[in-house]
């Protein structure tokens, strides 16, 4: 493999096809159509396609690229896919370039060649017109099962031969004829078959109806028309970007470290995660160098396909806002142009081959977590306190002899947002680059050998802010047959921390059969964890950050947050200074209130105040929460 | 047959009757009376009956469209709503399914936590808990329910949803809670998951049910009401009611699920617009119904409805699983209040002044500026010669209403007006492009219909910058609406969940579930009075291959269910699979999650007669010559502007812009640089000139820019 050769993060540069001149409707026809394509090609893959985690969650990206890689158009899916497809086409274009042909269907998730990482395998098709390849129709999708060491998940692997098959560039069809061999290769070697088979003729649908829309669109409009509209779309995304990077003031901003858990290995030995924002003129730089360095396990970043897409990410978000900036700025290459990374050879962000690569999701979060609280100071009015900017993403499965294959289900574990400038945090959401869609309850009891005993906020309060932090989920999850869980997850031991005098939150749990007997605590990244029928998981995700200091809050939205159990009478108290005549009917003592809220402000001493000091999970202060599904199944599988 | 349609907006209530033997066609209008809709209706119908020299008693049909469901949801004032649902899922409705609309915001707010249906305080768990092969694990509590219930009876809620898990396949705790509830609290409007929508998925299904107690109470009222006044009236077959998916729904079926009236009349817009299009000769139009509260936004290419993917229909930002045409319901009307926000933006709408008080200048107490206000400063509404004449407005109370944020913007009262209607104009044409173009239509190849009150009012200068070459205005824009329920058949379906798999397929269950919603559909039409020739019954079925979670239509023969039977419907499915998403896999299993019957009553085609023909001048229609404010060139200027009276004006009459055409029920402002055609139908055609198309877009953007 020439991974070792391979120039990583090499952009073509600016588009060499001379371009004419496109009247302003047809632009926006074009941009509109661009962006119809992408939306239609996600519509097909996850209506089409087996896996709820596709079907449901819709774990997946799609778009029209240039035959450098350049992205025209991609859909609105999940951020974590958007921006890594441009690296896939120029990995694999590493060893195919010039060799492409009309009909084929390419194949491909190294790691080190572009890949987000490896589960989310990229399946692309060529747009030739007239003979000239124009570029790609492309998706990327979470398939369940790589035939890595353990089903679906593996934080904790020895290296990339471990943690997946690589596919280099494979072409699954070639010149439209199957490749009947490799086909056999591929999903003979993994545990879900039916699913992954399905799934990958949903991708391979989805890019063939791309490139057939694209080709009308080239039909119609013609190809310097379609092509020049492209690129002037894409500077116009890359000028929106840059002015408003230009509003920044020149300097160097950086956020305080962030730890995460640990390796997956090495259980209490925190992760440093260093994050450095640099605003030179139009141009933007995150750099995280003094970060930790590159781990033994599966707890690395793929540099291009994850860490670059999170920057991009962390910038756009920050400076065009989709509801707070007045302009609709299209998704493509020009929103990536402004951004560059740096993140040393061999530390987590940029691992050595063979470094194994799978779990990368939460070191980017918090990359993208710090870049938000790099610029509180600059940009008091876009930020938010700290985010959940973690997952828990699971993996239960089990073997199934009547098929020969396995059962098994992947589920993102959402979090919640840090409070905002005159808005409180969202609670109970993906967060971030996360923005899955959960999997309904009736279609995991229904289609899998599981049940969820309970879903909802997490009985903990919210973190006080003048604009309070959003609250996380309790889940809980029971295995109706024997099986296997894994899960790759972090943020179970830094919470996150509130700004501008606002409250830092609560950090996750995860325990095993709570309330009974055999209660364990479970780590964030655990592999292969065997569980016997009846057992089950919980998750409490964070409860983020809070924003400004909580006496700022007007006393009848705090009444309003304990009416609907947000906070707490004695929070309300505590950290909002609001005092009520009577807990039935909370009617505000106004005048109690006023002298409640200057004793506090005369006693603080400038220290940041935490919810975790009240509510430790180590301290065993967690609040009980009924589950009378939890209670009636643990008694009919004898746990109490 | 003599039919009648009404349409029910927030402002006016307009009707139609068709007499299809005698050729004849009446319309009018009325305003709405929001407090009690059904009087307005009521009124309407008495009125229209009387002009048409029948009586209510004579008609044949009476087939409704309103828009009472949807303004409650647009305008967030339903009904206090509680919910019972399973302990330990509390939050169904605040999690949804967990994802962001927007992908790159923090700043976005999640609708159902900042505007939820019902409040957190007001979801009230009950232990109780199904499993998916309908088993009981945890027993109904039944006493926690009666205390729940009685928590929510204290607390003054209208309406309960009860949303239990699994209940679409075990609904035995859901009905005894609906007991209960009816013993305890009689009052409340209920809403019961199992009834509403039997389907899987608990978010879009608790939504859905949410929804329907949310809009239930008010609409229950409404439609009882109506119900009882028309068989007061001796109208044989009582009302019908146009439902989200165009078809029809009976009065009991809209009180029992008023969520499927939720798009009721923006559908009826659209099956309007196609209608008009199809009659001037545009197949492909995209409606622009514009009333006094909200714009509806409808595209059909070659006259078909598009309807909405299931996983795609909201209302306003709730999530409804229910069948609906793809339509847009934003909130900008010629009632919506402009005003100067906090952070001093200038904004227009959604708070819409309605019917009552109305805009400043229909004197009748409103005293906030309105869109229609600012019309009427800048000269296009003429206040002696309003609906022609049959109101007249206070030009005076107008420009009062539109002093204060003309000051606070530091602005003169005609450039605060202007900005008035431009702000409400861009949100409309957001809406178009969302429509069309970012979904990958070329609006050139549409012609944009103008109907509504108000939607000619601001259709030209709309269409110059959306690009649509074509306005069609068609003789009466504030009842297209209206026609459009009498242009359609009158379409009832009914659902079956079977779970059938065609590998083991048990033809003879399937055969009786078909037969059985047969007989539902046949007796509706026939108690609708349909003749049996009239009458055509269609099977459909929900299918999808073995594993795939999203079905498709499948049209299905009628007749026993056999062996040719299945390999049709298989073969159709395959076929259906391979257009939607261009592949197909025969070697699969395939299930039949849903059958459907359709039971249609065909309608005579609607028609209506031609005018009469004139040649290019319109100098008889003319009435007045005044100065009117327009931009032009980036600039407000005072112009000569020429008014016209739309009855006097003749097929071939051409009319040059700067001008107003006033009329009854609407008012059409060309402005300067458009020219417009009266067709043989009486349709006024514009023609978006490139030249003029320009100077609207480039003073529109100078607006925006400054």
């Amino acid at each position: 493999m020439s991974v070792v050769d391979y120039q990583l993060g090499r952009t073509p540069g600016p588009p060499t096809r001379e371009r004419v001149e496109v009247d302003p409707i047809t632009l926006r026809v074009l941009g509109g159509g661009f962006h119809a394509i992408a939306k239609e090609m996600a519509g097909v893959l996850f209506r089409m396609s087996y896996s709820s985690i596709i079907r449901e969650s819709e774990d997946l990206g799609a778009g029209i690229f240039d035959a450098q890689g350049r992205e025209l158009c991609e859909s609105d899916s999940t951020p974590m896919h958007i921006g890594s497809l441009p690296w896939y086409i120029r990995g694999f274009l590493d060893r195919l370039e010039g060799e492409i042909e009309e009909g084929d269907v390419i194949f491909h998730n190294h790691p080190y060649l572009g890949a987000s990482h490896t589960p989310d395998i990229a399946i692309a098709v060529p747009i030739f017109w007239e003979g000239e390849l124009l570029g790609f129709a492309a998706v990327t999708a979470h398939v369940l099962d790589v035939g890595g060491s353990f089903p679906g998940i593996n934080a904790d692997a020895f290296d990339v031969y471990a943690e997946s098959k690589i596919y280099n560039a494979m072409r699954w069809y070639r010149a439209g004829e199957l490749n009947e061999d490799l086909d056999k290769m591929i999903f003979d070697n993994v545990r879900t078959e039916t699913m992954n088979r399905g799934d990958c003729n949903a991708m391979m649908a989805a890019c063939q109806l791309g490139r057939d829309r694209f080709l009308r669109l080239i039909k119609r409009y013609g190809v310097e028309t379609v092509m020049s509209s492209a690129y002037d779309w894409m500077d116009y995304s890359e000028n929106m970007l840059r002015r408003e990077i230009a509003k920044i003031p020149d300097g160097e901003y950086t956020a305080p470290t962030a730890w995460l858990d640990d390796d997956a290995r090495t259980r209490g030995r925190r992760l440093r995660v260093e994050t450095k924002v640099v605003v030179e003129g139009d141009s933007i730089t995150i750099d995280v160098s003094g970060s930790e360095a590159e781990v033994p396990t599966g707890f690395n970043v793929p540099f291009e396909g994850s860490l670059l897409v999170g920057a991009y990410y962390a910038v756009r978000t920050l400076l065009l806002d989709e509801v707070t900036f007045p302009e609709h700025v299209p998704q493509n290459d020009g929103v990536f142009r402004p951004v560059k990374v740096i993140a040393p050879k061999g530390t987590i962000f940029n691992p050595n081959f063979p470094r194994a690569c799978f779990s990368r999701f939460c070191q980017v979060q918090r990359v993208v977590d710090n870049t938000i609280i790099a610029l509180a100071d600059q940009l008091p009015q876009q930020v938010t306190a700290s985010n959940s900017a973690a997952i828990h993403f699971c993996s239960y499965s089990g073997f199934v002899p009547d098929t020969g294959e396995y059962w098994l289900y992947l589920e993102v574990n959402e979090g919640s947002y840090g409070g905002r400038y005159g808005k409180d945090g969202m609670d109970c959401v993906d967060n971030l680059m996360a923005n899955t869609r959960n999997n309904p309850i009736e279609e995991l009891d229904l289609r899998f050998p599981m049940r969820c005993d309970q879903y909802e906020l997490r009985p903990e309060p919210a973190a006080p802010g003048k604009w309070r932090g959003g609250v996380g989920v309790i889940r809980r999850n029971r295995f109706m047959v024997d099986g296997t869980y894994s899960c790759e997850g972090d943020r179970q031991w830094d919470p996150p921390q509130g700004i501008f005098g606002g409250w830092t939150g609560l950090p996750a749990s995860v325990h095993k059969n709570p309330g009974t007997p055999s209660e364990e605590y479970l780590e964030a990244k655990v592999t292969g964890i065997p569980f016997k029928a009846g057992e089950y998981v919980e998750f409490r995700e964070p409860n983020a950050g809070g924003y400004g200091d909580p006496l700022e809050r007007e006393p009848r939205m705090v009444r309003e947050d304990v009416l609907d159990d947000f906070t707490t009478i004695e929070l309300a108290r505590d950290a909002y200074g609001v005092i009520f005549v009577d807990e039935r009917d909370l009617e505000i003592d106004e005048e109690a209130t006023r002298k409640r809220r200057e004793e506090l402000r005369a006693s603080r001493d400038g220290a940041s105040l935490s919810l975790n000091d009240r509510f430790r999970r180590e301290k065993g202060q967690l609040l009980p929460s009924s589950s009378p599904a939890s209670v009636a199944a643990n008694k009919a599988f004898g746990l109490t | 047959m003599k039919r009648l349609g009404v349409d029910v907006g927030g402002t006016f209530t307009d009707l139609i009757y068709v007499d299809d033997e005698a050729g004849k066609v009446l319309i009018h209008k009325l305003p709405s009376t929001p407090d009690d809709p059904s009087r307005g209706t009521i009124e309407g119908i008495k009125q229209l009956a009387e002009q048409a020299g029948t009586t209510p008693s004579e008609l044949d049909q009476v087939f409704h469209g309103t828009t009472i469901a949807t303004n409650i949801v647009i305008e967030h004032n339903g009904a206090k709503v509680g919910m019972l649902t399973t302990e330990g899922y509390r939050d169904i409705l605040h999690i949804a399914r967990h994802k962001k609309p927007l992908n790159f915001s923090n700043y976005q707010d999640l609708p159902w936590q900042r505007y939820p249906l019902v409040r957190r305080r007001y979801r009230l768990p009950v232990p109780e808990r199904v499993t998916g092969e309908g088993e009981v694990i945890v027993p109904l509590d039944e006493e926690r329910a009666r205390e729940q219930i009685r928590k929510l009876k204290e607390a003054g809620v209208e309406a309960v949803a009860v949303c239990f898990l699994f209940s679409f396949i075990n609904d035995a705790h859901e009905k005894r809670v609906a007991e209960i509830l009816r013993e305890e609290f009689p009052e409340a409007f209920l809403s019961v998951s199992s009834e509403v929508l039997p389907q899987y998925r608990e978010y879009e299904r608790f939504s859905t049910v949410a929804l329907n107690a949310f809009v239930g109470p008010k609409v229950a009222t409404y439609v009882r009401r109506l119900e009882d006044e028309l068989r007061a009236l001796n109208v044989r077959t009582g009302v019908h009611l146009m439902t989200s998916a165009s078809g029809v729904a009976t009065a009991q079926g809209a009180i029992d699920r008023p969520v499927n009236l939720l798009m009721s009349g923006p559908v009826a817009g659209v099956v309007g617009g196609i209608w008009v299009g199809a009659q001037a000769g545009y197949d492909s139009v995209i409606t622009l119904d514009v009333g006094g509260t909200s714009a509806d936004i409808g595209l059909a290419q070659n006259g078909t409805l598009r309807m909405k993917h299931l996983l795609d229909t909201h209302v306003g930002p709730y999530n409804a699983m229910i069948p609906m045409v793809d339509v847009d319901t934003i909130g900008a009307g010629g009632g919506s209040i402009a005003y100067v926000d906090g952070g001093g933006i200038f904004r227009s709408g959604p708070r819409s002044a309605g019917a009552q008080p109305g805009p400043a200048a229909y004197d009748r107490g409103g005293t906030e500026p309105t869109a229609t206000d600012a019309m009427v400063n800048l000269g296009w509404l003429l206040p002696e010669d309003f609906l022609g004449g049959a109101m007249s407005l206070r030009a005076d109370l107008a420009r009062k209403a539109f002093e204060g944020v003309a000051g606070q913007l530091g602005m003169s009262v005609e450039e605060a007006s202007m900005g008035a209607i431009q702000i409400a104009s861009s949100s409309m044409v957001q809406s178009i492009e969302e429509a069309s173009v970012r979904k990958g239509y070329d609006p050139r190849d549409f012609a944009l219909v103008a109907e509504g009150g108000a939607g000619p009012l601001f259709a030209a200068a709309i269409a110059a910058e959306v690009g649509t070459p074509t306005v069609i205005v068609p003789p009466y824009p504030g009842v297209t609406a209206a026609m459009g329920l009498l242009a359609t058949d009158a379409v009832y379906e009914y659902v079956a969940t079977t779970y059938q798999r065609v590998s083991e397929l048990n033809a003879q269950a399937l055969q009786s579930r078909f037969e059985e919603l047969e007989a539902q559909a046949l007796a509706q039409l026939q108690d609708d009075g349909v003749p049996s020739d009239r009458c055509v019954i269609q099977r459909v079925a929900d299918c999808r291959y073995l594993g795939q979670g999203y079905e498709l239509r499948v049209d299905c023969p009628s007749g026993a269910i056999d062996e040719a039977w299945v390999a049709k419907v298989s073969a159709d499915f395959h076929d259906a699979h391979e257009r939607e998403y261009s592949r197909r896999f025969e070697e699969s299993d395939i299930e039949i999650p849903n059958i459907r019957v359709r039971g249609i009553g065909m309608m005579p085609p609607l028609q209506t007669p031609a005018i009469e023909q004139g040649d290019v001048s319109p100098e008889q229609g003319l009435r007045h010559e005044r100065e009117a404010f327009f931009r032009i060139d980036g600039e407000l200027r005072q112009v000569p502007t020429r008014y016209y009276a739309r009855e006097a004006l003749k097929a071939g009459n051409r009319v040059q812009g700067p001008a107003v055409i006033n009329q009854f029920d609407s008012t059409t402002v060309v402005p300067p640089g458009f020219t417009a055609e009266i067709d043989r139908f009486g349709n006024i055609v514009i023609t978006i000139d490139a030249l003029a198309a320009s100077q609207v877009v480039g003073a529109a953007e100078q607006a925006a820019g400054a």
